[in-house]
């Protein structure tokens, strides 16, 4: 590289300065100058080549943030929901309280329409039913037209059960006992007295060697049906005195009162046996009462002939 | 050589220099360029999704919405005002229709001030630029967060729309008070639509996202006003609005929305809310879910209770002397007294108003629920329940006024005294409640033990720590007002617990229901001798410690209970009608006396139950009068109320008390001899010896500054 000279005449610093190379080098810096003033040729490459790389980028960034936490808050919302709506069909399409107690957990409890309590209620045998809210009660708490819902709360191993109005407000509190669900379970209840003070079986109360002998009768599967646990009754302290059978039915179900004396207590153990095989027993057991009844007239008259 | 010479060389020198720097420049830049891409955050396509995050809305009782919380009520841009628009892009970018992302005039002429002129630092975002910030960036300043920013911003501008980056932006910018994007902010601000913003609001609004809180025109509206016309400025000056259009809009009048939705009104209740729902759901469920919450708040209620504590507040800074209102605009939580206010339902628990401070604004600590204050004697009822229960005693059985003291296991002796160490002799049980008669509540806790109390005050629903001492009885124990006035609809109810909530229902975005509470009471207080206590504590309004209640003109059938603790520290009343309970405390955050211009203490008569009795009138106007739950085994008798035989008709201050079915007042004057004469303890607990020498609850309302009247009969 030559070093530089100064001119010696204007003509020189007039070729110099207008030659080519300058030239060019002007020209070329100005019309990048003004064409990305004018145009922003250079953001748009930038920002083309951005869009190109950009799914390829990190999801980073305050919004990002936010839509990861919106994503995770949706999926636990979900998550609560479907446990929740799950139980809640699930203890929709119970048939029965003991059912409902099986799904209730401690930290889920389930709410259900007024109706369907009263159905669940409406499927009990009348002892047990009355034994949780007298039908009257309950009848009383229809006619005022508030009660609306039904709410499932775990208890310990019971339930406690809320009628609701419209408001949440609790209209009546009912407490299903772990032992009176056990007793749901297996379909019998023990109650304190005698049989002649329930009602339902005053009327037909035989003596445990009448019932029996007429049970035997019958061959093992109408039996069992009479009787579906006989294990109950094993396991049940006390010896049986007397047999009563309910005058109503329910849902298929006809109630067998045993009673039972433990001590010098009275007790009834009640139990559902099937509707068409105690109709058999009852009418078996009728049969031999009026056998014994035209037994001991025959008797009386032979002795009186006797006489 | 030549001065020209001189100068080409050197232009040649710099020249040939400047093209290297630049050439360096570029590649540095270059450098920079993959450095900022290995970082730089994906843009979400479509960009509306930065607003799909849905909202989570709370609700008053009455459905109005208390709070919004994230969301965005997005509005396409022919749903805004152009006026707002214009006041936006003549503000923050009047080139924004014709960059690319980058005003380089704009940028090139902040670089020169920021670099060049000392102490300044201009900013030149752009629009895009800006909506690039909010989207991805922090707002820490940092050059490669800017550099960042701006390459996002030329992503944004090549993939986006001018219309649909602006639209963007207009539905996210922050003005304050809770309200993001204009939709909300013109809702919140003027309580009409986007749409229908006029220039002089438009140009109010535009001037806000620069600092939301600064420029708030709800606490600085001058300020605001001067923002607003430097926006009316700047339209002038771009073309947007000519001089009288500019003139006429910063002389136009304001109308102001009062100030409601995610405003600081009811955020005390609104933070209890929150923090409920964040432990029952975690953060994240609360602030992004999209919940719908329904709460127990009455709007109305709240109101009244702020108005009722403030202004009792005022007074109370009136009769302390502290003048200084000043400095109530811009406070001082600690030279001021503070207060707080519950009210709840009392046959449900739900919350109907709650205020945890003169001004949420000034401190948030919630003072209604957070802060354990000692309740002095507003902790008796529980005494006398538990002596009622537990000693089968009546409120005709006569005690003796009189110096006592208890000796306690390993401490000095407990010599609990009476406000003006004054004592009146011998009393019944009712009137010793009624003038909170401290030498009479010592000897009920040394007979029936602080157990008892602690066991009765349980069950009323106080959860706050107790210590087992004599004490006890007098509130030496800290609760909070809520548990107070939760505690004291126990007692209103008949004895029938209600736990106290605020959450009525929580719903998902689709309004699937999560929780919703049950409102399920608990007998927890024998109904009769509830109904005791209940007509006691009905004595204290009308002629005992809080009867300044009845002067300020509240006539509903109610009871209550002051309380003052040592020193005047804490002033109380927590009173109840059969609806609603209410609890006011007032008191420093520091815990010094509170004492009028005189140095008299300010007790709970004095200091509370004017509040209680303002806010009780705005909030029963028009009920009809309802009686508390007789029970039916409970009858009356007028007494005397010094000795508690019944009283004849000559007898003026007669008191009616009810009594239970086997307790009959006597005909004759017959006093026990262990209640006439000072008797030895039998039980003896350990009593901390600060509170041994000190007596810790000191009642008597008025007492020093209005003199005390006759008793007349109730």
């Amino acid at each position: 590289m030559t070093d530089w000279a100064e001119p010696s005449d204007f003509k020189e610093w007039g070729k110099r300065m207008f030659a080519l190379r300058p030239l060019l080098i002007f020209i070329l810096i100005s019309a990048i100058f003004i064409l990305e003033l004018r145009f922003d040729w250079m953001e748009r490459f930038l920002g083309s080549y951005l869009v190109t790389t950009n799914s390829a980028r990190p999801e980073s960034g305050s919004i990002w943030e936010k839509s990861h936490q919106t994503r995770t808050a949706q999926q636990t919302l979900e998550k609560i929901l479907t446990d929740r709506q799950a139980l809640q069909r699930e203890a929709r399409s119970a048939a029965t309280f003991t059912q409902i107690a099986a799904k209730v957990s401690s930290e889920n409890g389930v709410m259900l329409s007024a109706d369907h309590f009263r159905q669940l209620y409406m499927s009990l045998a009348p002892t047990i039913a009355r034994d949780i809210i007298s039908p009257l009660d309950l009848l009383e708490l229809v006619s005022t037209g508030r009660w609306h819902r039904t709410y499932f709360e775990k208890s310990g191993s019971g339930l406690i059960v809320y009628l609701l109005d419209a408001d949440n407000r609790v209209l009546r509190q009912l407490e299903l006992r772990s032992s009176l669900l056990s007793q749901l379970e297996r379909g019998e209840v023990t109650l304190a007295g005698s049989l002649d003070e329930l009602p339902n079986f005053k009327n037909r109360i035989y003596t445990a060697d009448q019932f029996f002998q007429s049970l035997k009768s019958f061959h093992e599967e109408a039996r069992r049906s009479m009787v579906p646990h006989p294990d109950l009754l094993l396991a049940a302290p006390g010896q049986i005195v007397r047999v009563g059978i309910s005058d109503e039915t329910q849902s298929g179900f006809i109630e067998l009162g045993f009673e039972f004396i433990v001590g010098n207590q009275r007790r009834v153990l009640v139990v559902q046996g099937q509707e068409w095989a105690v109709w058999r027993l009852r009418g078996h057991l009728e049969g031999l009462e009026r056998e014994n009844a035209a037994g001991s007239t025959e008797n009386r008259k032979e002795d009186w002939t006797r006489q | 050589m030549s001065l020209f010479a001189v100068f080409v060389r050197r232009f040649n020198i710099f020249f040939y220099l400047a093209i290297t720097l630049a050439g360096l420049g570029a590649l540095l830049t270059a450098g920079l360029f993959f450095i900022a891409l290995r970082d730089l955050p994906q843009v979400p396509d479509p960009l509306g999704r930065i607003i799909e995050t849905p909202p989570t809305e709370i609700f008053a009782a009455t459905g109005e919405r208390l709070m919004l919380i994230g969301g965005r009520e997005v509005v396409p841009l022919n749903r805004i005002s152009p006026d707002f628009i214009e006041a936006v892009l003549a503000t923050e970018d009047h080139r924004f229709w014709e960059h690319h992302g980058l005003d380089k005039l704009r940028t090139l002429k902040a670089m020169w001030i920021t670099l060049f002129e000392r102490g300044k630092i201009q900013g030149a975002s752009t629009i895009t630029q800006q909506l690039a910030k909010n989207l991805f960036f922090s707002y820490r300043r940092a050059y490669m967060r800017k550099f960042r920013e701006l390459l996002v911003a030329l992503q944004i501008e090549t993939q986006y729309s001018k219309r649909e980056i602006l639209e963007a932006y207009l539905n996210q910018i922050p003005f304050g008070i809770g309200a993001y994007g204009i939709e909300q902010a013109a809702r919140s601000f003027f309580g009409k639509p986007a749409l229908e913003l006029n220039l002089a609001e438009s140009a109010l609004l535009a001037g806000l996202p620069k600092s939301p809180t600064r420029y708030n025109p709800y606490r600085h509206f001058a300020r605001a006003q001067k923002r607003q016309q430097l926006v009316l400025a700047r339209m002038l000056a771009v073309g947007y609005i000519n001089a009288e259009q500019a003139e006429a809009a910063s002389q136009a009048n304001l109308q102001f929305a009062p100030l409601a939705a995610g405003t600081p009104r009811g955020s005390y209740f609104l933070d209890l809310v929150l923090n409920d729902l964040e432990e029952r759901y975690g953060p994240e469920v609360v602030y992004h879910g999209g919940l719908k919450v329904s709460t127990t708040l009455d709007p109305q209620q709240q109101a009244w209770a702020i108005q009722s504590l403030q202004s009792g507040l005022l007074k109370l800074d009136q009769l302390s002397g502290i003048s200084d209102t000043d400095e109530f605009d811009a406070p001082n939580s600690q030279s001021h007294p503070q207060g707080a206010l519950v009210a709840l339902e009392c046959n449900s628990g739900a919350v109907k108003a709650l205020v945890g401070g003169r001004d949420y604004s000034e401190t948030e600590f919630n003072r209604a629920v957070e802060n354990n204050r000692l309740p002095g004697s507003g902790f008796k009822p529980f005494l006398y329940y538990a002596a009622f229960e537990k000693l089968k005693l009546s409120p005709t059985s006569v005690f003796v006024d009189k110096p006592i003291t208890i000796p306690v296991a390993g401490a000095a002796d407990w010599r609990p005294q009476n406000f003006g160490r004054e004592y009146e002799g011998p009393m019944i049980l009712k009137h010793a409640l009624m003038k909170s008669v401290n030498a009479i509540a010592a000897q009920l806790v040394e007979r029936v033990g602080p157990d008892a109390v602690i066991d009765v005050a349980r069950r009323c629903g106080i959860t706050s720590p107790l210590a087992p001492v004599y004490s006890l009885a007098l509130g030496t124990s800290g609760v909070s007002p809520l548990e107070m006035a939760s505690a004291f609809a126990t007692f209103a109810t008949g004895g029938v617990r209600h736990a106290p909530f605020w959450i009525r229902r929580v719903e998902d975005p689709l309004g699937r229901v999560l929780e919703e509470h049950i409102v399920r009471g608990q007998r927890s207080l024998d109904a009769s001798i509830d109904y005791q206590v209940v007509d006691m504590m009905r004595g204290v309004l009308t002629t005992g410690t809080g009867r300044v209640v009845r002067r300020a003109g509240f006539d509903l059938p109610a009871a209550g209970k002051t309380g003052t603790t040592d020193n005047f520290r804490d002033a109380w009343f927590t009173g109840f009608t059969p609806t609603l309970s209410v609890s006011v405390w007032v008191g420093y955050d520091r815990g010094v006396s509170m004492r009028d211009v005189n140095g008299v203490g300010i007790t709970g008569g004095r200091g509370a139950a004017p509040i209680w009795a303002d806010f009780m009138i705005k909030a029963t106007s028009g009920e009809p009068a309802r009686e508390f739950t007789v029970p039916s085994d409970i009858h009356f008798a007028s007494v005397d109320p010094i000795n508690g035989v019944i009283a004849g008709q000559w007898l003026q201050n007669k008191v009616k008390v009810a009594l239970r079915s086997g307790q009959e007042a006597s005909t004759v004057s017959v006093q026990s001899a262990d209640q006439m004469t000072d008797k030895t303890p039998t039980q003896q607990v350990d009593e901390p010896s600060t509170q041994t020498t000190d007596q810790p609850a000191i009642e008597a309302a008025e007492d020093s500054a209005i003199k005390e009247e006759e008793l007349p009969p109730e």
